[in-house]
């Protein structure tokens, strides 16, 4: 039976990890299909600016580097940033699903223009990175947030009528005021508002955790993996260096 | 059960539609799904010129024009070229997945640039349009042909030995020369080639067909369509008229 890790970006307890988990009740998969999801033992607090960027990349590559030797099939970084994935892809040969890219692609499968909607506006380097990467910034009709600061950990419980009204309201304005056919969540967290949007907005919404799973399942049946020359396997990988960063920080 | 329509835009016979149906071999579907294959009424002969592709695009919206109210949950056109796709957006609420634009965007998650690999000199200027048509200059890194003639019934069958190392060569200049870290296949003809090259190439190779398969499935497990903002429903939708125009044609033929 395949199996799939998928990467949680900080570190946390069962609880939030099942808040993480929950992801999966928004996607019909495959019988035969595992998910184990895993927390990161390396990461920042949350993520706005550069060095948090480049602590993210850190912990991802440490979590994922042995995904392959452990028999993994595939797998999913549950951050629409994609941190880590760019590393990771460099390591492994097993499909490594970033959701942010995927989304956008996916995004432009179903309209012409697509808009990040995203709790706050210091996310929005997050989806820039991505976009300039792909190089595809003509096709984002724009990034809106709600102004409002995200919990990684509780993710949006409690706060559902102080938040999901405003999420649809600025996905409104991204359809009417920029002319966004298609609207991408900006972070795996907003999974929860997800089914409120989509039965209240005029376009598809992506939700980007549960859509990287099924592309996880898919490039398996698909026996399809990322390219090796856009993502060089290293000379020299420091793969026992990069678990003694692990072990560094799982001991504090 | 998800049931899917596949129309091949060829009217083909019954040996045909089982070619082309052979597609599904490449890839495991969910158990429950069901792919449907429905050849047009009525379509080009060759595929090379804009009255060709404007006469694809009617024969297969007209062949998948009534699939919502016959109880299809998606349609897959089984066409690189996306004919008729935009169209059958426009009326159709289920997802209408074409595999050229989606390898294309697909090609986008596995690596930086890709080129399309097509079958003939004649065939060239229809790719470079969409592709720049699309705004995928700068992802694209080449479009070659391996020029031999095309047989849209029965591709390679049983001329493996000969045209298949062909193949292969156009696609590694694909990769050295033209820098391109995917291949897509420029056809859903192709799809008996794609194990043999996909063995040899160092970089992915997408095999279109196969891959549209699995976005439907995608699509359908996710609950996500196509944009109406993007495909806008027509103010009067005009069926009896296409029906009629279309079986026409297919009559003269």
């Amino acid at each position: 039976m395949p199996k799939v890790l998928v990467i949680v970006p900080f570190p946390m307890d069962a609880d939030n990890l099942a808040k993480r988990q929950a992801q999966m009740k928004a996607v019909r998969l495959g019988p035969d299909i595992a998910f184990d999801f895993k927390p990161v033992a390396i990461a920042p607090a949350n993520y706005v600016s550069q060095q948090d960027a480049l602590l993210a990349d850190v912990g991802i590559l440490e979590a994922g580097l042995t995904a392959q030797a452990d028999g993994y099939d595939a797998v999913c970084i549950d951050t629409v940033s994609d941190s880590g994935m760019n590393a990771l892809r460099s390591m492994l040969d097993i499909p490594v699903i970033g959701p942010g890219r995927h989304a956008m692609l996916t995004a432009l499968m179903l309209g012409d223009r697509f808009s990040v909607v995203c709790m706050w506006d210091r996310w929005r380097p997050l989806y820039t990175k991505t976009l300039a990467e792909l190089g595809l910034e003509s096709k984002c009709a724009s990034i809106r947030s709600a102004d409002l600061q995200p919990n990684n950990q509780e993710l949006l419980g409690g706060r559902e009528d102080e938040v999901f009204p405003v999420l649809v309201e600025v996905a409104q304005r991204c359809i009417e005021e920029d002319r966004a056919d298609v609207i991408v969540l900006g972070s795996t967290t907003m999974h929860e508002a997800h089914a409120y949007m989509a039965e209240r907005l005029p376009v598809p919404v992506i939700n980007p955790g549960p859509l990287s799973y099924r592309l996880a399942d898919a490039a398996i049946r698909l026996r399809l993996s990322h390219s090796k020359t856009t993502y060089p396997t290293p000379l020299t990988p420091r793969a026992q260096a990069i678990a003694a960063m692990g072990a560094a920080a799982r001991a504090k | 059960m998800p049931r899917i329509l596949v129309i091949n835009p060829f009217p083909l016979d019954e040996a045909g539609v089982a070619r082309r149906a052979a597609q599904s071999g490449h890839v495991a579907l969910d158990p429950d799904t069901e792919l449907v294959y429905r050849p047009v009424k009525f379509s080009a002969v060759s595929f090379m010129s804009p009255h060709d592709w404007l006469m694809m695009d009617l024969g297969v919206y007209e062949a998948g024009l009534t699939a919502e109210e016959e109880g299809f949950d998606a349609v897959v056109i089984d066409t690189m070229s996306d004919s008729g796709m935009a169209a059958l957006r426009s009326v159709l609420s289920i997802p209408v997945i074409g595999p050229g634009k989606a390898s294309m965007l697909y090609a986008l998650t596995l690596g930086a640039k890709f080129s399309v690999l097509a079958q003939w000199k004649p065939a060239l200027p229809r790719y470079r349009k969409v592709i720049r048509d699309y705004g995928f200059d700068r992802q694209c890194a080449s479009v070659r042909s391996f020029d031999v003639e095309p047989d849209f019934v029965n591709l390679t069958e049983g001329k493996e030995d000969k045209t298949f190392p062909i193949m292969l060569d156009v696609a590694m200049r694909c990769v050295e020369e033209d820098g391109a870290d995917v291949i897509c296949l420029g056809s859903t003809t192709m799809h008996q080639a794609a194990e043999y090259l996909a063995a040899r190439l160092p970089v992915p190779l997408v095999n279109p067909g196969p891959l549209s398969y699995k976005l439907a499935e995608t699509l359908l497990a996710t609950g996500l369509a196509h944009s109406r903002k993007a495909y806008p429903a027509p103010l009067v939708r005009k069926d009896d008229l296409v029906h009629d125009i279309v079986r026409a044609a297919a009559q003269s033929a």
